[in-house]
């Protein structure tokens, strides 16, 4: 049973970034921020680091093909690159220090990661007129901040988290 | 240096990068709804979000219920003003209506273009990413709701319903960047003038309608309203007030910045509408040579 407590908990994130954009009022600093919750990111770099790589694939994976299906309509994006991220960042986790200051600025590179590939793929497909100057001072700024802070308030409960779910899983 | 990608990896970078191709080839595709395992996943996820969606907004209205209590003394000052003048209104509308029915029934035109039947739905999720202005609702095709209906608040139209599954559906705002998010609209005035909104400017938080003749005097705070005659919409929608009047780029039309009436920020509560008489969708082949047509200019 204590085995589902790791989709479970993957689950809850996912769920958190829509509850979080449709808690925060969009007017918030007079709208001119787009602010993007990457919580179930965090956790999924988390999970790559604390718990198993490949899993974090596989999850990363599943949970982007619904998040593609479910909110954005454009298949395969979210599928695709959520896993290339988990990959990147577990290479630069094992060059640099397992250290929760350290990590702190990996899994931020990792969304630096998605939100630029997301920006340069809705370009490529012209859903956006977004400039890139835009979008750094609109949307990449604030979620950065938003996602640090995220990471300050859950980085120590979540590492506990995941090592209790590998001893479950070695088991 | 280690190498980054052994070979095998390689080789599923590369084939996954076809098959993401294909996929958002397939998905940017026009295309009249979405292909049942895509309208399976959703009915799947919809569900879930809507159990995790319903005590989150209620949360969230608790506090915006107090910030309304600060307000409510001035609130209730001018609504009590407005109440006086509604009550003339409102046995002057109920007299239009009756005889607009009857002159109808003279005329033997039982059907008009402004009909339309609400369905009340409640907003369970919003994209996340906040790439595309899309939400997502609880009514789906289990309550007759199709493709390309236009979706209202109590303040006016918000956007169309892009797309469907059993029991939830998307609805592309009318914020978002979509060059095919068009919309017939009309100017109420003493003659109405027709144009068409084409887009949406982020920067003033203004519709743009298009293709005003250049002659037309049109002011500062006249009502646009949906015309109905795109076909797909009902008439009379309220869309929004103008603010401003600027020529377009060749000197020949105008084009309106409009204040859109409806927020497109915190909806929760929307109305789907569903038109009474038959809409006009253009049939798959005369859509193809509209573009040919296009591409020769």
């Amino acid at each position: 049973m204590k085995r589902l407590l790791l989709p479970l908990l993957m689950l809850v994130l996912f769920y958190s970034d829509s509850l979080f954009t449709a808690v925060l009022p969009d007017t918030a600093f007079n709208g001119k921020y787009v602010i993007v919750p990457r919580f179930f990111t965090v956790g999924l770099l988390f999970m790559s680091i604390f718990f198993d790589r490949n899993t974090a694939i596989k999850y990363g994976f599943l949970f982007g093909f619904l998040f593609d299906i479910f909110y954005t309509g454009i298949l395969g994006a979210y599928m695709f690159f959520l896993p290339l991220i988990v990959y990147i960042t577990s290479k630069l986790v094992k060059v640099l220090q397992n250290h929760l200051f350290i990590l702190g600025f990996i899994i931020l590179f990792g969304i630096f990661l998605l939100e630029l590939i997301m920006f340069q793929l809705n370009v490529l497909i012209e859903r956006t007129e977004m400039t890139v100057t835009q979008f750094a001072s609109i949307r990449l700024g604030p979620t950065l901040l938003l996602n640090l802070i995220f990471y300050l308030l859950l980085a120590l409960p979540l590492k506990n988290a995941f090592e209790k779910l590998r001893r479950i899983y070695n088991d | 240096m280690p190498q980054f990608f052994t070979n095998k990896r390689l080789i599923i970078l590369l084939g996954s990068i076809i098959v993401l191709v294909a996929l958002i080839g397939f998905s940017l595709r026009d295309r009249d709804n979405l292909s049942w395992p895509e309208q399976f996943v959703k009915d799947i996820v919809g569900l879930g979000q809507a159990v995790v969606s319903k005590p989150a907004n209620g949360f969230a209205g608790f506090f915006s219920e107090i910030e309304d209590l600060r307000s409510t003394y001035d609130e209730n000052k001018e609504l009590k003003a407005r109440i006086k003048k509604t009550a003339q209104l409102e046995s002057d509308v109920a007299r239009l209506k009756k005889d607009n029915q009857e002159l109808r029934n003279v005329l033997g035109k039982k059907k008009s273009l402004a009909d339309y039947e609400p369905v009340q739905a409640t907003v369970i999720a919003r994209n996340p990413d906040r790439w595309y202005d899309v939400i997502t609702i609880d009514q789906g095709e289990a309550n007759d709701i199709q493709p390309n209906m236009a979706v209202i608040t109590a303040e006016g139209l918000i956007g169309k319903v892009k797309n469907t599954s059993k029991f939830t559906s998307t609805v592309q705002l009318l914020s978002a960047h979509d060059s095919r998010n068009r919309v017939s609209a009309m100017i109420q005035g003493k003659s109405n003038i027709f144009g068409l909104i084409e887009g949406y400017d982020k920067e003033q938080k203004s519709l743009l309608m298009t293709k005003i003749p250049y002659d037309s005097s049109v002011k500062k705070g006249m009502l646009v309203t949906t015309s109905g005659k795109g076909g797909v919409f009902p008439k009379g929608l309220v869309i929004g007030k103008i603010k401003k009047m600027v020529p377009d780029e060749f000197g020949l039309t105008q084009t309106a910045l409009i204040e859109p009436a409806a927020s497109f920020n915190d909806l929760e509560h929307v109305m789907v509408t569903k038109r009474s008489m038959t809409t006009v969708l253009p049939q798959k082949k005369e859509r193809k040579q509209v573009l040919v047509e296009e591409g020769n200019l």
